[in-house]
This record gives structure tokens, C-alpha cells and sequence, in this order.
């Protein structure tokens, strides 16, 4: 690959990047459609935690599948300082984050012993810990009742009436991960968390601190995880142990991150997109019926894109329309 | 203290039963070294073959054995070739998300043809109980009891003396070496995985009248057949039976002591701590979690 072409690859990421920004930012201006509004809030938002798993996940390979416990906790930390405190949640963000950071090292501390499926268990268990905590602390977070965060909206509360704002502040969280993994793709950093996903032993041969780039991605993947979870809230008004610590939310994270593509920029967000619209068109078509359809078909899909694309779209696209058109070229 | 007997009767039994549902994790996991995410849900399948069979046929779960283990081998070969073995060779993250896929599907498979209505199988005589030395067991916690513990010992027989048993066991240490030395690993890891398969369906069979079955029913033991498998050491069915033991006796001592609400917890905390501090389990191999290839 010449460097020309590896620059024009990486400005046509930018470009989508931006189409995609514009785009989202135009919904909640160009129309009153609530439902659409509401998705591309979401869509966001998971836009931005999948980036933040890419971090742990993609860029340093640790497969965390207890990602919903940093969320969680971003989520019931600001939470519960807004309600026993009154504490502002943009300072309960920061305080959950923080949080967040300390718990990941025990995280990390795992992964520096333990390997693949593991430490994707350790991280599994971890979640359910919290799970479990969280659920039983009766006087302290309410069980499975709940928190509701009372609404009254303001800057200063973290909670708005209308969809601009929420827009706005979940593309800047998008935008910020963006910007991150584009730098440590180019940075020294970058290489060497390349060095290790590829290759720990070798790493560490070459004189790589591999404890500490683990620690710091971890951390770096965790806080930012801590912040969606506390917008979460935020914007729902409402968390419950049984979703934001759920494995389903840990799988999601991960799940929309290696479609898109591990270890890039542009894959997690293309992830979210992808996965939040395919839930949504399947729900629309199938959910009215029997539960557990849109499921299935979810499930199965999620088995055969891994196995038909393992490194995502963003590289597995055009390798297979380029092979696909060789194919057709042959044949013709 | 007269609860004593009850309580230890109560976790031996139960552990027994822990250590069937992970026997055949413990063998797929050692063997083929792929966490199969989806073993829960094939013992939610083999629960809601023994519901069906009583309630529609009225056979008797334990006669339904002979149904259900040729079951499970067509079950287990269409699964292996159809989803497993095209992932043996990949990358973890794609072995993984392939089982998590296979779980979803078979869980809302079963939500959707059953609903998500509890079920619960009542035998004719499940409220017999037998009493000894202070303790009193039903008739069917003693059938699964007794049918797990001779399925653990039958098959650690096996593991250690057959031919295939020992292939199984060697290429659970080493696949590259044993496939150097003549084995055939790909007939070993089919095997494994039927094996694996064939102990969970007999483990649900059991366990249908003895607990209430539902689609998520699966995600519960599931979690508890890691913690017994890592406990035990991979690959060991001895290490399966003592760490099914153990994990019953902090289940139910836990329950008693503890209170059931934070019982899950604790075994949850057992096994981030085992993992940490002895990753191979108490009676797995030193260096087989460092998963090479």
C-alpha cells in the first residue's frame, strides 16, 4: 500500500465521519418526526459507547463483556448524588467516571493475568457483581423498583424539553471518542497497543510495558463508558440494575464495535447505526407478533456476519465488493 | 443443630447436579477451547423436551432418556457442523459471538414456540421423601443425584482409560502436539462437543421436575457451571464433581447464613477470586488458561 492511497483511505473516512455528524445534527432541526429524533439520540449514544469499548476492546484487544458495569455505575452514581445530594449530574458525571476509573483497575488488574475468554468471564462476573449489589442495597438504590430522576429541566440539571440539546451533547461525546481514536490510531501509543492486540510476548520482548498500556486503555475505555451511562440516565430519567448492568448491554457495546470494525475510528459508529436501524426495522416488522422473532433473526445474523466478516466493515466492505466484482469480472 | 444434616444433604445433592450441567462445558471448554456461551441454553432444551414429553405423552422423564440422548447427538452433530466447527480455527472474538449469537437465537426460540411462561413438570411421586440420619430428600432429587454422580465417575473412567478418552485428554493439553502424535483432533473435538452436548441434555432431563423451566432458565445455570468449571480445572471431571460440590455448599450454606439475596454474589466472588489467584482451578493444569492455540 502506497502512503498516497493510505491518505486518501483515511480522509474518506473523515468524509463519512462528517456526512454522518451532519447528518444526525439535521434530524432534530429539519423535523418534528419524535420517533426519529428519539433514534438518532440513540443511535449517538451508542455510537459513542461502542467507541469507548474500542478502546479496551479494539484498539489494546481485551475482550470486556462487563462493559454495562462501568455504565451502570456512571448511571446510578449521578444518579444517586442528583437524588440524596441534589448534587448537579454534570458533576455527578465526573464523580461517576472517576468512580469508574478506580474499579477499572481491578479490571485491568485482571487482564494483565489472564487471557481471552478468561477475561472476558472475570468481566462477566464482575458485571453481575454489581448486578447483584445494586439489586439488593434495597435502602440505598431502591432494588429492581428503580431510581426516576424527577424532571426538571435546565442546564444546570442535565435535562432538556426538547431533542436539539440532548442531540447536541451526545454528537460532542461522539465527536470527542472520534477525535481519540483517530489520534491514538496515529500515535505511538497507537502502535504499541497494535503491538500487543497482535502479539503480547513479542510486545514486551520489544521493550513494551504492556501492565501499563492495559491499565491506561482500560481506564481510558471505562471513563468514557461512565460517561454514556450517566447521560443514559439523564435523558431516560429512570435506571434499573436489571438493564444498565444487564450482559446484554455488554454485549451490545461490543457487538456494534467489531460489525463496524475493531481497532478503527469509523467502525463503532457505523456499528450503531447499523444495529440500532436493524433492531428497529426488525422490532417494526416482526415485534408486533410473537416475542423472541426479531431476536432470532438478530442472533443469527450476529453468527453469520462474524464469520463472514470477521474484521468488520470497514475493512471487510471493500475487500468483499472488490472481491465480489473480481468474481463478476472473471465470470464475464 | 438439627438443620445441619438437612443442609448438607440439601448441597450434596445440588452439587451433584452442578457437576453434570458442567461436566459438559468443562469438556468443550478443555478441549476445543471455545467458551460455549450457548450450553445454558441446551439445557433450557433438554428441560422443555422433558416437559413436553410428560405433558403430552405422559412419559416420565426418566424413561424419556431414551428419547432424549439420540436427540441430543442429532442436535449436537447439526450444531457442531453447522456453527461450531467453521469458528474452531478463528480468533476468540469471533468463537465467542458466534456461541452468544447461537444462545440468543435458541432462547427466543424458545420464548417465541413457549412463551415465557414458567412450566413446572410435577411426577406422581415427587412428594415422596425419604428420610435418613436427619435429612429428607425427595424421590427425584435422589434419581438426579444418583444418575449424575454415575455419569461423573463413567466418564472419568472413559477420559482416563479409552482410547479416545485419553486423545481427548491430550489434545485438551496440547492440539498441536497431539495432532503431531496421529491424533485425529477433529474427530476428538466432534467428540468432545457430542459428549459435551449428550451430559447437559441428561442433566436437563433431571432437572425438569426439580425446577421450573423457562426460556432464560438457561443463563442461570450457566453461570453457575463457569464458576464450577474454573473451580475444577478444565477439561477434569473429577475437578467438575468437587467444584460442583463446592459451589452447592456456598449456595446452600450461603442461603442459610447469608440470606438468599446475596448468595449469587458470593459465588460470583469465589470465582473472580479463583480466576485471579489460580487461573488453572484446584485441579486443572497448570498453564492450560494460557489458551496458545
Amino acid at each position: 500500500m502506497t502512503m498516497r492511497s493510505f491518505g486518501w483511505h483515511r480522509a474518506r473516512e473523515h468524509l463519512a465521519a462528517g456526512a454522518l455528524f451532519a447528518a444526525a445534527l439535521l434530524v432534530p432541526l429539519a423535523t418534528d418526526n419524535l420517533f426519529l429524533q428519539d433514534a438518532t439520540i440513540f443511535i449517538l449514544l451508542w455510537a459513542g459507547l461502542a467507541g469507548a469499548w474500542n478502546i479496551a476492546g479494539g484498539f489494546a484487544g481485551q475482550l470486556s463483556l462487563g462493559h454495562a458495569a462501568f455504565f451502570g455505575l456512571g448511571a446510578y452514581t449521578s444518579t444517586l448524588l442528583k437524588i440524596h445530594l441534589g448534587l448537579s449530574p454534570w458533576l455527578g458525571m465526573l464523580c461517576g467516571a472517576g468512580l469508574v476509573v478506580a474499579a477499572s483497575g481491578f479490571i485491568a488488574f485482571a487482564a494483565t493475568r489472564l487471557r481471552g475468554p478468561y477475561f472476558a468471564l472475570v468481566t462477566i462476573a464482575f458485571a453481575a457483581v454489581m448486578q447483584i449489589v445494586a439489586a439488593r442495597w434495597y435502602s440505598f438504590t431502591r432494588g429492581n423498583e428503580g431510581l426516576s430522576i424527577p424532571f426538571d429541566p435546565g442546564w444546570a440539571n442535565f435535562m432538556f424539553a426538547g431533542k436539539l440539546p440532548w442531540t447536541v451533547i451526545a454528537l460532542c461525546y461522539v465527536v470527542a471518542i472520534y477525535a481519540l481514536a483517530t489520534w491514538i490510531k496515529r500515535s505511538r501509543l497507537g502502535y504499541q497497543l497494535a503491538g500487543m492486540r497482535e502479539d503480547d510476548d513479542a510486545a514486551q520482548a520489544l521493550g513494551i510495558d504492556t501492565r501499563s498500556l492495559k491499565v491506561l486503555s482500560i481506564a481510558i475505555s471505562a471513563f468514557l463508558t461512565a460517561l454514556g451511562g450517566t447521560f443514559y440516565a439523564q435523558y431516560v430519567g429512570f435506571v434499573d440494575p436489571t438493564y444498565v448492568f444487564s450482559i446484554d448491554l455488554s454485549v451490545k457495546f461490543a457487538l456494534m464495535c467489531i460489525i463496524g470494525g475493531m481497532g478503527t475510528a469509523l467502525g463503532p459508529i457505523l456499528g450503531a447505526v447499523l444495529i440500532t436501524a436493524l433492531e428497529m426495522g426488525l422490532r417494526a416488522k416482526w415485534g408486533g407478533g410473537r416475542s423472541g422473532l426479531y431476536l432470532i433473526v438478530y442472533g443469527a445474523l450476529l453468527i453469520v456476519v462474524v464469520r463472514v466478516m470477521p474484521e468488520g466493515l470497514v475493512a471487510g466492505l471493500p475487500q468483499t465488493v472488490r472481491r465480489w466484482s473480481a468474481r463478476a469480472s472473471r465470470a464475464a | 443443630m438439627a438443620v445441619l444434616p438437612q443442609l448438607i444433604a440439601s448441597a450434596i445433592i445440588l452439587g451433584g447436579i452442578y457437576a453434570l450441567v458442567s461436566i459438559g462445558l468443562t469438556l468443550v471448554f478443555g478441549v476445543m477451547r471455545i467458551v460455549n456461551f450457548a450450553h445454558g441454553e441446551f439445557l433450557m432444551l433438554a428441560m422443555y423436551l422433558a416437559v413436553g414429553l410428560f405433558a403430552t405423552t405422559g412419559i416420565d422423564p426418566y424413561l424419556g432418556l431414551l428419547i432424549a440422548v439420540p436427540a441430543s447427538l442429532a442436535f449436537g452433530s447439526v450444531v457442531y457442523f453447522g456453527v461450531i466447527r467453521p469458528v474452531v480455527a478463528r480468533p476468540h472474538v469471533v468463537q465467542i459471538f458466534t456461541t452468544l449469537g447461537l444462545s440468543i437465537v435458541l432462547q427466543n426460540a424458545a420464548l417465541f414456540l413457549w412463551t415465557g411462561n414458567f412450566r413446572q413438570l410435577r411426577l406422581p411421586y415427587a412428594e415422596k421423601v425419604l428420610s435418613f440420619a436427619g435429612a429428607a430428600v425427595t424421590v427425584p432429587q435422589i434419581v438426579a443425584f444418583t444418575v449424575a454422580a454415575g455419569f461423573t465417575v463413567a466418564l472419568f473412567v472413559w477420559l482416563r482409560f479409552t482410547y479416545l478418552g485419553k486423545a481427548m485428554r491430550a489434545t485438551a493439553q496440547d492440539r498441536g502436539a497431539a495432532t503431531l502424535m496421529g491424533i485425529d483432533t477433529g474427530k476428538v473435538l466432534l467428540a468432545a462437543f457430542l459428549v459435551g452436548t449428550l451430559c447437559v441434555t441428561v442433566a436437563g432431563m433431571l432437572m425438569a421436575p426439580l425446577f421450573a423451566t423457562y426460556p432464560t432458565v438457561g443463563l442461570q445455570f450457566v453461570l453457575i457451571a463457569f464458576v464450577v468449571v474454573v473451580l475444577g480445572g478444565l477439561g477434569s471431571a473429577i475437578g467438575a464433581l468437587l467444584g460442583g460440590m463446592i459451589v452447592a455448599f456456598i449456595d446452600v450454606g450461603g442461603g442459610y447464613y447469608v440470606g438468599t439475596a446475596w448468595k449469587e454474589a458470593l459465588y460470583f466472588v469465589v470465582f473472580i477470586a479463583v480466576l485471579l489467584v489460580r487461573p488453572a482451578g484446584l485441579f486443572g493444569q497448570r498453564g492450560a488458561e494460557h489458551l496458545g492455540a
